[in-house]
């Protein structure tokens, strides 16, 4: 009974967050007409001179003076002055808010993508984020984010401290900076980790997968750290940027354990020291941009004692090396990045989850190895195309997964073409295709074979999705 | 036998004038061109009149728009003001004195801001904002067409 309802009340949640989806899609559409309307007027206006425009402006507000409701000039009068204030104020310590909000719709011919995706498509992908940064100092700035991401099962919504952090420079010289961060910080690998849930910051709708994994994102995204770094000049050609952390990643969470673990475990992941770093090589016109990133990811399983968990404490390491390269044209960007991933696990993990057998992660030594090659092309600064082919081999000795029960679960090769619209600068809009051969970056928690049966090996995936920042 | 030849002439005389009419499209036409690369070049980098930075170097100005050196040498902060993307004056800043295309610009400042490990530029929405701007913010630098900069702010000589 008990079962029952709560499955009604999920089921009952489900719904509603599907409906308020859809609400907020089109809710975001209407705005987009209304900022676009907004956007079209001014350059009106300023075709004319000001004096017109004041004229107009003048007009426009006439009919209202009409009716005889003094209330509604009054009120336009507040909002504009409330804007104006906060345009013209010079806001203490120098305080920017920005945020930013993304809704997308996913439908997939087969397995589901953040949501129930293959069955008629699915609002579950939801982004937002409000952040904050001050200069109390002219060498201190105080920055803060916080995130909310709806995605399947793995991510909830609820909101989370993205980055939190004190951010000191110490040295600073024409093109030569030096400095140190303290706090929850972003973690520097690739071109685009930085900011990968903001829309407008990364090629398409879903980040290259097989890079920049949605599976254990939380585990990627940031961690609490202490990051040197700087930048300097090098010859007169451009510039190299370097940033160096000691890190203690954020590891309690389902996906992140159910993708190291390989199953849901009793117990829980410590986090443990671990180091992290990037250096980017950039001409000085930026056209040419040349990265390396490592990670030295440590983590531990805690078993859980009390219920005689069969799982030993065992304790993993992740040492992934990326290399990025991007050329940068007025019309046109190509954009590549390999990873070669290293997982090592000990051999203290014990028994699998039931305790019947050996726990296959025992003493396991793989290499990953995934890469994608991008291309993106402006056509006008309001449209913009992307293709991108994206591969991810778990193992990379063993390419085609043989040997294995499911060998398509082994590897991903992701085919996508894109085009977005930058409708305003602050609202965009974007559409994509993939067709994937494979399933291996697909997160295990939306995709439970034990409920839904087995995976389909070649898929496809269509998306859209509206953003909005400021 | 007169009449042949004065036709030749004449029609020397035609092709002698398209050509010179030719020349003078063409000389009018890169007078124009010339024209329009001197009227490109008629802006300054503008900073608030208490800037003691007299000269600046294109690595400096660069480093300052891309939101990364944030202090003056006397160690005051910098306010960077700009236009929006799509404003002639703030792409040909960005391509001819930054020598950066805009598009890379705001995709730094975004970078910058959604990691937390910056701030963006203050933006301004016509030449008169940015004056008014500049003029009254300490540490500011900004852009002015020359048409538009009075004593009220300091011009710097970019090397």
């Amino acid at each position: 009974m008990k079962m029952l309802t709560c499955s009604r009340l999920s089921s009952y949640l489900l719904d509603s967050s599907k409906r308020l989806g859809r609400w907020l899609v089109l809710l975001l559409i209407i705005f987009a007409g209304a900022v676009q309307a907004q956007g079209f007027d001014p350059k009106k206006v300023q075709a004319e001179s000001d004096r017109s425009s004041a004229k107009w402006l003048q007009a426009s507000e006439l009919p209202a003076e009409a009716s005889g409701s003094d209330t509604t000039k009054k009120k336009s009068g507040l909002v504009n002055s409330a804007v104006n204030w906060f345009r013209n104020t010079n806001l203490p310590a120098d305080l920017q808010i920005h945020g930013f909000a993304s809704q997308a719709y996913i439908t997939t011919s087969d397995n589901d993508v953040f949501g129930n995706s293959d069955n008629g498509g699915s609002f579950g992908l939801t982004e937002a984020g409000l952040n904050a940064s001050i200069r109390p100092l002219p060498r201190l700035q105080i920055s803060a984010q916080v995130l909310s991401r709806r995605a399947g099962k793995g991510n909830s919504g609820m909101p989370r401290l993205d980055y939190a952090f004190l951010d000191y420079r110490l040295y600073s010289h024409e093109v030569n900076q030096f400095g140190i961060r303290i706090g929850r910080l972003k973690n520097p690998f690739g071109f685009y980790n930085d900011t990968r849930d903001v829309a407008f910051t990364r090629p398409g709708i879903l980040l290259p997968q097989s890079i920049y994994f949605d599976r254990t994102r939380n585990l990627g995204l940031s961690g609490d750290s202490v990051q040197l770094y700087g930048e300097t000049a090098v010859a007169n050609i451009g510039t190299v940027s370097t940033q160096f952390g000691v890190w203690w990643p954020i590891v309690s969470d389902k996906d992140t354990e159910l993708s190291i673990l390989g199953a849901l475990p009793r117990g829980q992941l410590n986090r443990e020291v671990s180091f992290i770093g990037r250096g980017i090589f950039e001409t000085n016109d930026k056209r040419l941009r040349l990265g390396i990133s490592g990670i030295w990811l440590n983590t531990s399983y805690d078993p859980e004692y009390k219920s005689n968990d069969p799982v030993g404490p065992g304790s993993f390491q992740f040492t992934p090396i990326y290399f990025s390269a991007q050329y940068n044209a007025e019309r046109w960007s190509l954009t590549s990045e390999y990873a070669i991933r290293h997982l090592k696990f000990d051999n203290n993990f014990g028994l699998t989850n039931d305790g019947k057998s050996r726990n296959p992660i025992n003493g396991m030594n793989v290499l990953g190895e995934s890469y994608y090659f991008q291309g993106e092309y402006r056509f006008t600064p309001k449209w913009e195309g992307i293709v991108r082919y994206d591969a991810y081999y778990a193992d990379r000795s063993n390419r085609d997964g043989s040997g294995f029960r499911i060998p398509y679960a082994h590897f991903a090769k992701d085919i996508m073409v894109g085009i977005r619209w930058n409708v305003t600068p602050q609202f965009m809009l974007r559409a994509e295709y993939h067709h994937v051969n494979g399933t291996g970056w697909l997160s295990k928690l939306d995709n439970n074979p034990a409920k839904e049966g087995p995976l389909s090996q070649h898929w496809d995936l269509y998306a859209i999705q509206a953003s909005y920042r400021f | 036998m007169s009449q042949p030849q004065s036709l030749i002439q004449f029609s020397r005389c035609c092709l002698l004038k398209h050509k010179v009419c030719f020349f003078y499209a063409l000389l009018i036409c890169l007078w124009c061109v010339n024209a329009e690369v001197w009227a490109d070049n008629h802006y300054e980098i503008v900073t608030y009149p208490g800037v003691s930075e007299k000269v600046l170097s294109v690595n400096s100005l660069r480093s300052i728009f891309s939101m990364h050196l944030k202090t003056w040498p006397d160690g005051t902060k910098i306010r960077v003001f700009v236009l929006p993307d799509d404003d002639p004056l703030h792409q040909s800043v960005s391509k001819e004195k930054i020598n950066v295309f805009p598009y890379q610009l705001r995709a730094i400042w975004d970078r910058l801001v959604f990691s937390g490990t910056g701030q963006a530029p203050i933006k301004v929405n016509s030449s008169e904002e940015m004056l008014a701007k500049v003029a009254s913010t300490p540490g500011a630098i900004g852009y002015l067409w020359r048409a538009d900069i009075n004593e009220n702010v300091n011009v710097l000589e970019i090397k």
